[in-house]
């Protein structure tokens, strides 16, 4: 199979970028994509030109690196990663659009590969439990119903790879914030800081710059998880929830008797 | 320079629960990871972690069966240890929020694996290192006023004062190029294995033996580095992974004639015997002309005699694998399957501790060689070892740190590796590409050092590693910048790989009987007078040059002496 691709060329993040067409042959529709642009590399290299930067890492969709918008859509037409997606699924001599995640949160470090740390700092404002005081519980004292754990682990599955952010016309983040948000607010263990989660996670989300759901779903539709967008109607009752509970501005302070 | 009391290199299981650890014991912590830590390998980790926490089960019962699992090859008190503190740190992930599975009526739910003696695997259906390193990521983030994290930096030596401590590393920013020192009063390697080194593997493009080779380079000694592990059901399309929780689940190994071939094999656990043996039977079948497939190079792995609804539940990601990868569905059809190089039971020899050769240095995980896995390592036993000997490596290294100063270091090495960068990136484009050279060191280590091998095969695979060598020494890059170079990278990465491919055969053409993983057809038999302890491999003298020196190490016994291994 023959393509022309458009690949997206940027030096680094303060450099303006430019599309760049490239031509591809003889490639085997039983390549991924990501085995595609590895050839195109290697004749790059061949000739003397700066390959083209781009993430991945496992190659089976479980680490959530690879990030190419391709065509338009985020890891491609199929609700896949991007390293599960194969030249076959595209037309013979077709040119393809290969750009990175765009979002003002993820800024482009070169060519395809952007920095999506906004995320690590919206885990950070409170996506974790973190009551280790006294002993720890047998987990066999705290029951989970086979229906909170299913919904708990179509939650967990997040691999926080950002599609959700790069397909969604208004820059949400909302379903991957949705996401941790209910796995750890239906589990007994992350009860106790239920409501302080939500309001930091949200919190968080907006100060890093992203937008607000207008329930578009393309989110889910890109998922490779296909994470429900169920999880952001959780995250808004729990948003809800704790905006409503009364957070006392200073909290009182032990005094020594 | 950034300074810290314990600094850790890699951001997986190992490294991350080593941070957590260190933290809490009030160190302060730098975590330097060439990836963001969540696309650590780890993630990859799929069937569960073995730990005795059902009533009737006892650890050690989970410890023997570790030991035998290793052909008596590992360290008795290493296990010991491993297998006691396991209920402890599943009870610990399980409260920060990993969602083992639960049962019907809402309790720790745990399946069968290979070479235990009963069902002892919890799980988070078949992404368990997924859903623990992105836990552990939450706490780690939860710690950010005392750990600082460098993600996307890449290690390029270890640092070493007058009197041999090891005082930190000098690393690369990937994203600016920019070279810095980083001081540390105790440093703890977490890089993973170096399945790279194979072709094809199970294991991630970022496996490429950095901590083994940096710390071989050390002068640390590697050990056990003949055991590789190969995997018994990688996909012929492509070779991935597919859990052993399939087999867990009851999933059947067939051969082209239809035959449950195990029986010859294991008459008792069938499909859940050790990985070695299971691999092996499969290569028989295979070379003895009973494989599948247009070229019989496979055997079906049946996975429709599970009910359906329990692999939707318990094996979701592997649905997904066969439909994306392979366009099968797997609970309709078998899948073609064979064994593929999957783990590295050999590196870093460590104590209980960490605690490698180099003082100050420690490492952890698959880097390290505790040994807990001896010549085999059973499924689900690596992120167990991950996270209990990754935590023991960052107390360990926190209580050190608390009673020093910090040490002095001097900027020669991040002048060195300066020079040694431009020098790859200036070398004329006369020698052969970085990427073919890769590609012959996967393949031959894949041919000769596979399940089984043989004088003649491994005498010509260290030919080929010495001839790399020399070959990777003038390779040639084309990108001359400095953000984002991952030319230069993979240039420094094959320097890494042909360090530990090196260590592999060295070990692997020594060991002249069949053990564990390391099965030989020139010497068919496991022999306990003549092989019963462990190699080591060390640089003999300075220098990237530097010979491989071989020694002996005494094996650890505590409770069982070596018996017949049969499942």
């Amino acid at each position: 199979m023959n393509f022309q691709l458009e690949i997206w060329r940027q030096d680094s993040r303060d450099q303006p970028g430019r599309f760049e067409t490239k031509h591809v042959q003889d490639v085997d529709g039983e390549a991924s994509f990501l085995e595609m642009l590895d050839t195109l590399n290697e004749d790059l290299v061949g000739k003397g030109s700066r390959s083209v930067a781009f993430d991945s890492d496992c190659r089976e969709g479980i680490c959530g690196m690879c990030s190419l918008v391709i065509n338009g859509m985020p890891h491609g037409p199929n609700q896949v990663t991007t390293c599960q997606t194969y030249m076959r699924d595209f037309e013979d001599g077709s040119t393809i659009y290969v750009e990175p995640f765009r979002n003002n949160a993820f800024p482009v470090v070169r060519d395809l590969a952007v920095d999506r740390s906004a995320f690590d700092r919206i885990i950070e404002s409170g996506g974790y439990v973190s009551v280790t005081t006294g002993p720890q519980p047998d987990p066999n004292s705290q029951p989970v119903t086979p229906e909170v754990h299913q919904t708990v682990m179509d939650a967990a599955i997040c691999i926080g790879c950002g599609a959700c952010v790069a397909a969604c016309p208004n820059g949400a983040a909302m379903l991957f914030t949705g996401a941790k948000i209910t796995h750890l607010n239906n589990l007994p263990q992350g009860q106790p800081e239920r409501d302080e989660r939500a309001r930091n996670m949200v919190h968080q989300m907006d100060e890093e710059g992203f937008g607000g759901c207008t329930n578009f779903g393309e989110c889910s539709r890109v998922c490779p998880q296909e994470i429900g967008i169920d999880v952001i109607g959780m995250l808004n009752r729990e948003y809800r929830r704790a905006s409503r509970t009364k957070k006392p501005s200073h909290p009182k302070k032990m005094v020594a008797q | 320079m950034p300074a810290h009391d314990v600094l850790i290199i890699g951001a997986g299981l190992a490294g991350q629960r080593a941070a957590l650890a260190a933290a809490d014991a009030g160190a302060s912590v730098a975590i330097l990871s060439k990836v963001h830590p969540v696309r650590s390998h780890s993630v990859a980790a799929a069937g569960g972690i073995n730990a005795a926490i059902n009533p009737d089960d006892d650890w050690r019962s989970h410890a023997f069966d570790t030991v035998k699992g290793s052909d008596y090859l590992g360290d008795q008190d290493a296990i010991e240890i491993m297998c006691s503190e396991a209920p402890g740190e599943i009870m610990h992930l399980e409260h920060i929020g990993v969602t083992f599975h639960r049962n019907d009526t809402g309790h720790l739910d745990l399946r069968a694996f290979g070479g235990a003696s009963m069902k002892r695997t919890a799980y988070v259906a078949d992404i368990t290192g997924q859903a623990i390193l992105h836990v552990l990521y939450e706490q780690l983030m939860k710690y950010s006023d005392r750990v600082d994290r460098y993600e996307e930096w890449f290690n390029t030596s270890l640092l070493k004062d007058d009197s041999g401590r090891c005082v930190g590393c000098v690393a690369r920013n990937i994203r600016t190029g920019e070279m810095r020192t980083f001081n540390a009063k105790s440093t703890i390697l977490a890089t993973g294995g170096v399945g790279q080194a194979f072709k094809p593997t199970t294991n991630g493009l970022i496996c490429t033996g950095d901590g083994m080779s940096l710390a071989y380079r050390a002068g640390a000694r590697l050990m056990d580095m003949e055991m590789i592990q190969y995997h018994p059901t990688t996909m012929t399309a492509n070779g991935f992974l597919i859990t052993e929780g399939a087999r867990g689940e009851g999933a059947h190994l067939l051969n082209a004639a239809g035959e449950r071939f195990m029986e010859k094999d294991a008459p008792n656990k069938m499909e859940l015997a050790s990985r070695d043996v299971v691999s092996r039977a499969e290569q028989r079948e295979i070379n003895e002309g009973r494989g599948t497939g247009p070229l019989k190079d496979s055997v079906l792995l049946d996975v429709t005699v599970v009910p359906k609804n329990r692999v939707l539940e318990a094996l979701r990601e592997i649905v997904n694998l066969g439909r994306d990868f392979a366009g099968i569905d797997i609970t309709k059809e078998p899948i073609p399957v064979r064994p593929g190089q999957h783990y590295t039971m050999g590196g870093v020899k460590t104590d209980v501790n960490g605690e490698t050769d180099v003082p100050g240095l420690y490492a952890a995980g698959e880097v390290a060689c505790v040994s807990v896995h001896g010549g085999n390592r059973l499924g689900a036993n690596s992120l167990l070892d991950t996270l209990i000997f990754g935590k023991r490596s960052g107390q360990h290294a926190a209580a050190v740190a608390g009673e020093m100063q910090m040490p002095k270091v001097s900027d020669a090495q991040l002048r060195d590796d300066t020079r040694h960068i431009q020098d790859i990136i200036n070398r004329p484009k006369t020698g052969r590409r970085i990427s073919e050279i890769k590609e012959e060191l996967g393949v031959s280590m894949n041919q000769y050092c596979a399940v089984f091998r043989d004088e003649e095969g491994m005498t010509k695979g260290k030919e080929i590693v010495t001839r790399l060598q020399e070959e990777a020494k003038t390779a040639y890059i084309d990108d001359a910048g400095t953000v984002f170079n991952q030319d230069v990278l993979g240039a420094l990465e094959l320097g890494f790989m042909l360090d530990c491919s090196e260590a592999i055969v060295t070990a692997a053409l020594e060991r002249k009987e069949s053990r564990g993983a390391h099965s030989r057809t020139d010497y068919t038999e496991r022999n306990d007078e003549d092989w019963l302890f462990h190699l080591t491999v060390s640089q003999d003298g300075e220098g990237a040059d530097a010979p491989a020196k071989l020694d002996k190490a005494p094996i650890t016994f505590t409770q069982w002496e070596p018996m017949e291994r049969t499942y």
